[in-house]
C-alpha cells in the first residue's frame, strides 16, 4: 500500500452535527435576490433575502420580531419588510420601525441583520458574530461572471452534510466511476502522481495527465480533430467550508488551451443537509448557446448522480454510524479538509450559543 | 517515495504552500525591530490565515525562521511580519535586517497555526518584547468579537517596544510596562483572578513564558493557558546518550530502525514516506504525528504537559521513544 500521510494528530473526525460558523456562505445567486422576499435556511437559521430600492442586497433573520412568523411571507413596502401576520415593519438594518396597532414602536424591537457581501454574481452572507465578518475573506471566483467565460449551473438541496460533500469533492478517484462518459478518458488509466498542498485553512491538490483523447462532448466543443491528444491538468481547491473549486485545463497538440472551472458552493442548511450551488465555467465555445445547453444538460445529470450518491453515504452514516474506514494515500486531501474543519469547530463557540448571543 | 509505492498507482506528496514574495516595505518601527510587508510579485492573493498563524521565511537553504503574522487577515494582498535583530540568533534575524530591503525577494512557506485563538467571552493577553506580534491580530479579533479583554505588554524600554501607535486606539484595555520605568510585568496581579470564562494567551521570551506557566499551574483551569515559544526549550539527551528503537509505520506497513544519530523524521523520510516538517527543532508543530503505541520521550516545545501525558501525538523531528518500539499511524 502506498504511504499515507496524516500531517496532524489532533482533531480528526469532527462531528457532522457541528456547523462552521466563521465563514462567508453563498446563500443565493444575485439574480434570485430582488424585490421579492426570498426565504432560505442556512446553519439551522431562517434567513430572509431581498434588495432595497437602490439595489443593495439585505439579509435579515427570517422571523418576525413579534411572533414566530417568517418575514418572507410578508411584503416589501419600499425598503421596509411588512410582516404578513399583523403588519410590523422592519427596516433593512433589522430595526422594527412600525407597529400598526400603536404609534410607539417597542423600544429595541428588532430582528438580526446579517452582514452581506455581493461578489461574482453571488450573495454571500455571514451568520457568525457580525463584527467578525470584516476579518474574513469572501473567496474570489472571477470565472463565474468574468468576460471570456460561458457559465451554466444549478442548485440542489442535498440530504448530506457539508463534510460528506467536501470529502467527496476531495476524492479524486471517483469521477470515472460515477460518470464514465463525461470523465476525461485519462482518468480511466494509470493514476498520475498527486501533490497535495496545504495551508492553515486551505487544501489544494494537483495532478497532470499525459496526452490522451478528450471526452466526446468536449472534443466537439473545442473543435479537436480526431486522433488529437490533449494533456490535462487538474487542480482542486478547498477554499473554505463554503467553496470547493476544480480547474480542468487541457492543452492540445498545437498548444491551444481550453479551461473548465467547476465551482461547488456549499451551505450547511442543518446537520446532514446542505444546499449546493454548482457552476461550470468554460472558456471555449463561449458565445455558442447550443453548447451552453449541452454542457448544462450533461452536468445537471452528472451532479444529480453525485448528489444522490452522497445522500446514500449520509443515509448509511446516519443509520449505521461512522464505521471503520480504510484510507488510501489519495485520501490525504480529504483527511486534511477534516482537520481544517475540526480546527475551525474547536475554535468557535457552539453555533447555538452564538445564536443566543445574537438574540438577547 | 519508496520504490514500491508506484506499483499500485498514485504517489502522493504532501507539502506546505510555498512561494516567493517581494518586500513591499521594510520599516524600522522600534529599536532593532523591522516590519516587513510582503506581496506576491504578480499581485496574486495570498493564502488566508487566522490570528496566531506564522510563516517560515526561507532565508537560505538551511536558515529557516518562523515569524508570526501581525497584519490583517482579511487583507488578501499583503502579509506582515516583525523581526527583532537578536544578537544571539544564529544569523537569521541579522540576515532579515541586512538583506530584506524594499524590493528584495524572499521565499515564504505557510501559513500554519499552532497558536489559534479560541472563541471566549474574556481574554488576558500577555506579550513580552517581540512576542507582541501574534497578539496583535488576536486583540483585533477579540475586539471584533465584542469580547472583554486586556493586554499587558512588557519590554525593555518604550523605544524598544513595537506597535505602540497601533495600540493606543484600544485605550485602557492595553497596559504598557516598559521595564526601565515600571519593572517587570506583575504576573501575580495580572493572573490574580482565575476565572472559568477567561483564556490566557502569552508569547514572549522564555523566562516570561516559564513564569506565566508556573503562575497558571496553581489555580487556573488546565485549558485556560495558551502560549507560543519561538525558541526551543532546552531538552537533553538522556545520560548515557541516545538509544536506538524500532519504528513501525502502521498505515504504510513498514518496520524500521531509528539509530541513535537519526531522528524519527529522518528515518520516515528515508523510507520514502512523505511527511511535513519545517523547523526541525520541535517548535513549529508541523511534523506532528499520531502515536498508536510506545512510550514517547517528548523533546518538543509545542505540546502542553497534558498533551504529552496523553501519549497520543508527538513531534517526530525531535522527540524519541523510551520503550523499545514506537508505532505511528502513518
Ligand atoms: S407576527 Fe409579525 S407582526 Fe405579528
Ligand atoms: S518540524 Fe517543527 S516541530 Fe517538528
Amino acid at each position: 500500500m502506498p504511504p499515507l500521510t496524516s500531517p496532524s494528530a489532533r482533531g480528526t473526525n469532527p462531528s457532522s452535527a457541528a456547523l462552521p460558523i466563521d465563514c462567508w456562505y453563498a446563500l443565493a445567486d444575485s439574480a434570485s435576490v430582488g424585490r421579492d422576499l426570498l426565504g432560505v435556511r442556512a446553519l439551522d437559521r431562517p434567513v430572509l433575502l431581498y434588495r432595497t430600492t437602490d439595489g443593495r442586497a439585505v439579509a435579515l433573520e427570517d422571523r418576525c420580531a413579534h411572533r414566530a412568523y417568517p418575514l418572507s411571507l410578508g411584503r416589501l413596502d419600499g425598503d421596509v419588510v411588512r410582516c404578513g401576520l399583523c403588519g410590523f415593519g422592519h427596516a433593512p438594518d433589522g430595526a422594527c420601525v412600525a407597529v400598526p396597532s400603536q404609534p410607539q414602536v417597542p423600544l429595541g424591537a428588532r430582528v438580526a441583520a446579517l452582514p452581506v457581501a455581493e461578489r461574482d454574481g453571488l450573495v454571500w452572507v455571514w451568520l457568525g458574530e457580525p463584527g467578525r465578518s470584516v476579518r474574513h475573506r469572501v473567496p474570489e471566483l472571477p470565472w463565474l461572471t468574468g468576460d471570456g467565460w460561458g457559465v451554466v449551473g444549478g442548485q440542489r438541496e442535498v440530504d448530506a452534510g457539508y463534510l460528506v460533500l467536501h470529502e467527496n469533492f476531495a476524492d479524486v478517484t471517483q469521477v470515472p466511476f460515477v460518470a464514465p462518459e463525461i470523465a476525461p478518458s485519462v482518468l480511466g488509466g494509470q493514476a498520475p502522481d498527486l501533490t497535495v498542498e496545504v495551508t492553515e485553512t486551505t487544501v489544494t491538490l494537483r495532478r497532470t495527465f499525459p496526452p490522451a483523447p478528450l471526452p466526446g462532448w468536449q472534443a466537439s466543443l473545442v473543435g479537436a480533430a480526431a486522433g488529437d491528444d490533449y494533456a490535462t491538468a487538474h487542480a482542486g481547491f478547498f477554499l473554505s467550508p463554503a467553496a470547493w473549486v476544480d480547474h480542468w485545463d487541457v492543452t492540445g497538440p498545437d498548444g491551444s488551451r481550453a479551461r473548465l472551472r467547476f465551482t461547488q458552493l456549499v451551505t450547511p442548511v442543518e446537520a446532514g443537509r446542505s444546499r449546493v450551488l454548482w457552476r461550470v465555467s468554460r472558456d471555449f465555445a463561449v458565445g455558442d448557446a447550443s453548447a451552453g445547453t449541452r454542457v448544462a444538460g450533461l452536468f445537471e445529470e452528472y451532479y444529480g448522480r453525485v448528489f444522490t450518491a452522497m445522500e446514500t453515504v449520509q443515509a448509511i452514516l446516519d443509520r449505521d454510524g461512522p464505521g471503520p474506514e480504510v484510507n488510501v494515500s489519495a485520501d490525504v486531501a480529504a483527511l486534511r479538509v477534516r482537520e481544517i474543519i475540526a480546527a475551525m469547530l474547536a475554535g468557535q463557540r457552539p453555533v447555538r450559543a452564538a445564536q443566543r448571543a445574537a438574540h438577547p | 517515495m519508496s520504490e514500491g509505492s508506484t506499483i499500485s498507482g498514485t504517489r502522493t506528496t504532501v507539502r506546505e504552500h510555498e512561494g516567493d514574495l517581494v518586500v513591499e516595505s521594510a520599516e524600522v518601527v522600534a529599536e532593532d525591530v523591522v516590519v516587513l510587508t510582503l506581496v506576491d510579485p504578480d499581485g496574486d492573493s495570498l493564502p488566508p490565515w487566522t490570528p496566531g498563524a506564522h510563516v517560515d521565511l526561507i532565508l537560505t537553504e538551511d536558515l529557516i525562521r518562523q515569524y508570526s503574522l501581525c497584519g490583517d487577515p482579511s487583507d488578501s494582498r499583503t502579509i506582515r511580519v516583525a523581526v527583532l535583530r537578536s544578537p544571539d540568533s544564529r544569523g537569521g534575524s541579522a540576515l532579515v535586517h541586512d538583506r530584506l530591503r524594499t524590493g528584495a525577494t524572499v521565499r515564504v512557506r505557510g501559513p500554519r497555526n499552532h497558536f489559534p485563538l479560541i472563541a471566549s467571552p474574556r481574554y488576558i493577553f500577555i506579550g513580552g518584547g517581540i512576542g507582541i506580534t501574534p497578539i496583535l491580530p488576536m486583540i483585533a479579533e477579540a475586539e471584533a468579537s465584542r469580547a472583554d479583554w486586556q493586554l499587558y505588554y512588557g519590554g525593555r524600554s518604550r523605544a524598544s517596544m513595537a506597535f505602540l501607535d497601533e495600540l493606543t486606539r484600544y485605550g485602557d484595555r492595553v497596559t504598557l510596562v516598559p521595564q526601565d520605568e515600571l519593572g517587570l510585568l506583575d504576573l501575580t496581579t495580572i493572573l490574580g483572578d482565575p476565572r472559568a470564562d477567561t483564556l490566557v494567551y502569552c508569547c514572549g521570551p522564555e523566562p516570561l513564558l516559564a513564569a506565566v506557566e508556573e503562575r497558571c499551574a496553581t489555580d487556573w483551569p488546565v485549558a485556560a493557558l495558551h502560549l507560543e515559544r519561538f525558541a526551543a526549550k532546552v531538552s537533553q539527551a538522556p545520560a548515557g546518550g541516545e538509544r536506538s528503537f524500532e519504528l513501525v509505520l502502521a498505515g504504510s506497513g513498514l518496520t524500521l530502525t531509528v539509530p541513535p544519530d537519526k531522528s524519527v523524521f529522518q528515518v520516515i523520510e528515508e523510507a520514502g514516506v512523505s511527511v511535513l516538517g519545517s523547523c526541525h527543532e520541535g517548535i513549529c508543530g508541523t511534523c506532528e504525528q499520531v502515536v498508536l503505541d510506545g512510550e514517547v520521550d517528548h523533546r518538543d516545545s509545542v505540546l502542553s504537559e497534558s498533551e504529552r501525558a496523553a501519549n497520543d501525538a508527538m513531534m517526530v523531528c525531535v522527540s524519541r521513544c523510551s520503550s523499545d518500539r514506537l508505532t505511528l499511524d502513518l
